[in-house]
């Protein structure tokens, strides 16, 4: 036996009904070599969870106040494998997408949670974890624009909405969202964010900078001919050519 | 085009039993002292050919349905065209013995066929009359069919309109939900497992026999309500808190049926759903001189992502406040950040 199988699924059970738990966390205790080491009745604390507990798996309800399955997905899908328990069938080709291990459909059956348990561990064998980077973009509303970034810093998750949103940096393997004197990072790529928000309200000004229009007082040329934008609050951010472009027809 | 001229095998059954006729009417000729090759050629080539005026009667069936026409309309009608059926008969028998007198070998026996005229004619009236009721037997037998049939696709049409009234009623995820919290019960609390499958059941034969209706009372509406909130404060917990103030006086007004139900559906999965710690509804029902009012608050959390599919539930109602009441009922829906409010306002009828 490889030795990965021997040691226990480490489980967080989230939903926001007590009796979806409950049910969950029955079938976990007959399964061999389960444990529930958490149970989670909202989004904050399933995330709280992932980072303080680090389990294997999150079996997830998708509708649950504050945060949803899919914004938890977003927010630690790297870390850790999803499973979405639901009443909802309308989500699961979204679910696939954002690479969800498995998606259950209430009322749950014990059978089919074993059969996802066991596609959970055959996973962890090959070494994966569960979301890849795509994950992020799907987990955009389906219709429509992002209505705020969510974004973790280890347990905790800050929700902004996206008129807070003064302009978003690329760093490396993150971004950076700058909003109300404050910097949050977050691991994704620009063209990802880029996608994700409205494209009349933020335009991708510099091959690392997304501005929001709503902050823009004007364009100025230093003294090397390179333009720059003016924020409300002063600061000024390089605007390349093709970005001034993008500007000029929006304005 | 006439049913028995539209199939070649039924053609072909009915020139048969004409010439079965035509054999009996040769039979009774022979009797007569004719012979019988001299009683088949007068007789069979003018009845085949008044076979096919036969056919007519069908129209006379047509135009002169037994279910709206009267006794005397229908005999009349059979009568009149019996008669001028049998007369055309009476033309061909004349052209065709025309033709035989111009034949040498037969001409010496026409005027023996002639005796048998009158004879032939009154068969051929006869047999016009019976051709005409056998249409009408069957003409009443298809009608019979054709009622049956309808009565039995009405009969479909109305249980298809009961289901779907029960699925715009009932959100088959509020089920499915429902399932799911009744299968938590059974490992933990039997007997509430059982109390879940009981109020369910309710809820759902109540569902389904008020939506049949046109109107109920206030007090049956309410008690479906109360069902209803039952089975959720079981799925929600402490969550779901529900305040109520009903006046006594509301308690007896009609009110077309599920007019509450959906607005505290969504009530519960718009605002409470959505609250990490739940919150309270509040229902109010007031009776005013002969207004009847009817509202819902519910808290929601500011911060949520606002629902697409929110609102189907209540354009349903204020569609059907519309159909039932015209402009005399109104329902208001009012949203703000913190909360929900929809008020319906409708005239107080009471069933006397």
């Amino acid at each position: 036996m490889p030795e990965t199988s021997s040691l226990p699924l480490r489980v967080a059970v989230v939903d926001d009904e007590p009796l979806a738990r409950a049910v969950l966390c029955e079938f976990l205790s007959v399964e061999p070599n389960v444990e529930v080491v958490a149970q989670c009745a909202n989004g904050f604390e399933a995330v709280k969870a992932v980072s303080e507990l680090t389990p294997d798996l999150l079996l997830l309800d998708v509708q649950m106040p504050k945060l949803d399955g899919f914004e938890v997905l977003d927010l630690v899908g790297r870390d850790v494998a999803v499973v979405f328990t639901t009443a909802y069938d309308q989500y699961a080709l979204r679910a696939f997408e954002v690479h969800a291990v498995d998606y259950l459909l209430k009322p749950v059956s014990a059978e089919r949670l074993s059969e996802a348990l066991a596609r959970v561990r055959e996973r962890l064998d090959r070494g994966e974890r569960s979301a890849s980077p795509g994950a992020m973009a799907a987990a955009k509303p389906r219709e429509g624009y992002a209505h705020r970034v969510l974004v973790r810093d280890g347990p905790r998750v800050h929700v902004i909405p996206v008129d807070k949103i003064d302009y978003v940096q690329a760093q490396d393997d993150y971004v950076c969202f700058r909003s109300e004197g404050k910097d949050y990072l977050k691991e994704q790529t620009l063209a990802e964010v880029e996608t994700s928000l409205d494209p009349a309200a933020f335009v991708r000004i510099h091959r690392s900078y997304l501005l929001n229009l709503a902050r823009l007082v004007r364009v100025d040329q230093d003294e090397r001919e390179n333009r720059v934008a003016v924020l409300t609050d002063g600061r000024r951010l390089p605007v390349s050519r093709a970005g001034y472009t993008r500007l000029n027809s929006l304005l | 085009m006439h049913p028995i001229l539209a199939r070649l095998e039924r053609l072909a059954g009915y020139l048969a039993l004409w010439g079965a006729v035509g054999v009996f009417e040769s039979a009774v000729l022979t009797q007569q002292g004719l012979t019988w090759p001299e009683a088949l050629v007068q007789v069979l080539p003018p009845l085949l050919v008044y076979s096919f005026v036969c056919l007519s009667a069908w129209y006379v069936c047509r135009a002169t349905p037994l279910a709206t026409s009267g006794v005397p309309r229908v005999l009349t009608a059979s009568i009149v065209a019996a008669w001028v059926g049998a007369a055309l008969w009476l033309a061909l028998n004349e052209a065709w013995l025309a033709t035989l007198e111009s034949m040498p070998q037969v001409t010496p026996i026409i005027p023996r066929f002639r005796t048998q005229i009158p004879f032939l004619f009154a068969v051929s009236v006869m047999l016009y009359l019976l051709v005409l009721s056998v249409h009408y037997v069957v003409l009443s037998f298809e009608a019979f069919r054709t009622a049956e049939r309808q009565q039995l696709e009405l009969q479909v049409l109305t249980r298809d309109a009961e289901l779907r009234a029960l699925r715009a009623q009932v959100d088959p995820h509020f089920l499915y939900n429902c399932l799911n919290s009744i299968s938590a019960l059974t490992g933990s609390d039997a007997a509430a497992a059982r109390r879940m499958c009981l109020l369910l059941a309710e809820f759902l034969r109540t569902t389904l026999r008020v939506s049949m209706q046109q109107s109920i009372t206030m007090a049956e509406e309410l008690s479906l309500a109360e069902r209803f909130l039952s089975i959720e404060q079981v799925r929600f917990g402490a969550r779901l808190q529900v305040e109520q103030s009903i006046d006594e006086h509301a308690l007896e007004c009609q009110v077309p049926p599920l007019v509450l139900q959906p607005l505290l559906e969504n009530a519960v999965g718009h605002g409470i759903a959505g609250m990490v710690e739940g919150g309270t509804i509040r229902l109010d029902v007031v009776r005013r001189g002969d207004r009847l009012s009817i509202t819902v608050e519910n808290p929601r959390d500011p911060d949520a992502v606002p629902r697409k599919r929110g609102g189907v539930g209540l354009e349903n109602v204020r569609k059907r406040l519309a159909v039932v009441f015209g402009g005399a009922a109104r329902m208001d829906a009012a949203a703000s950040p913190t909360g929900f409010r929809v008020a319906i306002d409708l005239p107080s009828t009471v069933d006397a």
